[in-house]
């Protein structure tokens, strides 16, 4: 199969497994705080655990993937400030009225945008690594999106509904990683500034928008627990696939 | 013989470091909690970039291997954590201070201090660039953790130069496990991965368990994400070009 269809077809099944996200709320109204508070932390350490794979990979030389990651890194910030997002409470089961859950969908999509172009870059490195940052980013989606729908729930959506929300958050993946599978493909030194970004962008959103809320709803020490292993984890698979 | 000074020597130098934290309190009197949030953050992103380090060269010699032994350190971080209770304990506050807090800062501070002897040790054992970096790593996230015991110790009447030897005092663990940790992994070299796991797995979590959540509560989300993802790139970099 031609690589730019597979990143489609790759990009496009992480993003249907977002789907999966609404399982644990199958036969309940709402779940227990702690539990919003561990799927950001799973969520956040494989997104962690891939902005380092994607970092080690870089290729020689090593400068434009630093480049490439601080300008991700920078844009993080600035999408942030100029969206009002900066200081979004992700989590949040009560008061959530449409505007809050504009923005919540806006930062999933935001999120969704970043791991399209970790896929689209992997999938440029090699075919392993680029299936496997694909399927990291689809078990990633699910505890994501398990959040998302948590907050929809609250306010009296269906699951069905929660679920369609879940993967229309993260349609963003798919375009971008085939875009951006097809820019480094036509522009192989692109490859290393690609692979930054996206490091850069993973982490930082990570830092600001999953761990932050999650400390506060479920302890210090479940999500250092839930984070660490997932980050370690998911690092050493993709570092050692690479 | 040479290389195992070279090690001790290593593990002395990030002890020293330490010290460093009690100089601005040659300046001034008491220092606001923002700063040593922002400290945390830039030791955060190091200690994570460097732990990637140790993950990868892990992975080289045993994917598994280093996965066990990454999840023992991360009991390892747990069970002193339980063990003292520190939760108790926040390192940012200045305020409040008694004589147990003073005890118990330096004591928590001694307890964990092993657990990054162990990784300079277990990083020799993959070589003298990748022990050169871990033990950057550590001696700059010591600064920080120095600046948190002076905080605590100087609004008690403690004068700069006992604030500096207590917070030497505190990471002497360090090299006095430093060279046991290599030996280990040099002469028992399937325990390689598991040393270098271990070191990283604790380092990892260290890092989710305390910097991270201290810092959030003290600075702007933004902030701490800018500065902890740049100074990751920044190790991450390094790594490259050594």
């Amino acid at each position: 199969m031609q690589p730019a269809l597979l990143t489609l077809f790759a990009s496009g099944a992480a993003a249907s497994a977002a789907a999966l996200g609404v399982l644990p709320l199958v036969g309940r109204e709402r779940v227990p705080q702690a539990w919003i508070g561990w799927s950001n932390a799973l969520a956040g350490g494989m997104m962690f655990g891939t902005a380092f794979a994607l970092g080690a990979v870089g290729g020689a030389p090593a400068w434009p993937a630093a480049a490439g990651a601080i300008v991700g890194i920078l844009f993080i910030v600035w999408t942030h400030a100029v969206t009002g997002t900066e200081d979004l409470d992700l989590n949040r089961l009560d008061e959530t009225g449409p505007e809050y859950g504009y923005r919540v969908a806006l930062i999933q999509s935001l999120h969704a945008g970043s791991e399209g172009v970790a896929i689209g870059a992997a999938m440029a490195v090699g075919l392993p690594f680029g299936l496997f940052t694909a399927t990291t980013m689809a078990v990633h989606n699910i505890p994501e999106v398990t959040v998302l729908a948590a907050v929809q729930r609250s306010r009296r959506m269906s699951l069905a509904e929660c679920a369609l929300l879940g993967v229309a958050t993260n349609v963003p993946q798919v375009f971008v990683a085939v875009a951006t599978y097809a820019v480094v493909s036509a522009a192989p030194p692109m490859l290393p500034w690609a692979l930054g970004l996206a490091t850069g962008m993973l982490a930082n959103l990570v830092l600001v928008d999953l761990l932050p809320e999650s400390y506060r709803q479920a302890g210090h020490t479940s999500i250092a627990l839930v984070a660490s292993a997932a980050l370690t984890v998911v690092a050493l698979l993709m570092g050692w696939i690479v | 013989m040479h290389r195992l000074l070279l090690v001790g020597f290593y593990g002395l130098l990030t002890a020293l470091a330490t010290g460093l934290g009690a100089v601005p309190f040659l300046f001034v009197k008491k220092i606001s909690g923002r700063s040593v949030a922002l400290a945390n953050a830039l030791a955060a992103g190091l200690m994570l970039g460097a732990s990637f380090g140790l993950l990868a060269e892990g992975s080289r010699h045993g994917a598994v291997q280093t996965i066990v032994g990454s999840y023992a350190g991360l009991l390892f971080v747990l069970l002193a954590h339980r063990w003292i209770g520190h939760d108790d304990v926040s390192f940012g506050d200045v305020t409040g201070a008694g004589a147990r807090r003073m005890l118990l800062i330096v004591l928590v501070m001694t307890v964990h201090s092993f657990s990054e002897g162990v990784a300079v040790g277990a990083a020799f054992g993959g070589g003298t660039e990748l022990a050169f970096l871990i033990t950057v790593a550590i001696a700059v996230h010591n600064i920080p953790e120095g600046l948190a015991i002076s905080a605590v110790l100087r609004p008690e009447g403690t004068s700069v130069a006992g604030c500096a030897w207590w917070s030497i005092f505190s990471s002497l663990p360090q090299p006095l496990m430093a060279v046991p940790a290599y030996l280990l992994v040099e002469t028992v070299q399937p325990a390689l991965p598991y040393g270098i796991g271990f070191a990283a797995g604790a380092m990892v979590f260290m890092v989710f368990l305390e910097l991270l959540p201290e810092a959030f509560e003290d600075a702007p989300r933004w902030m701490i994400g800018l500065l902890t993802s740049s100074s990751m790139t920044l190790m991450l970099l390094f790594q490259r070009i050594l």
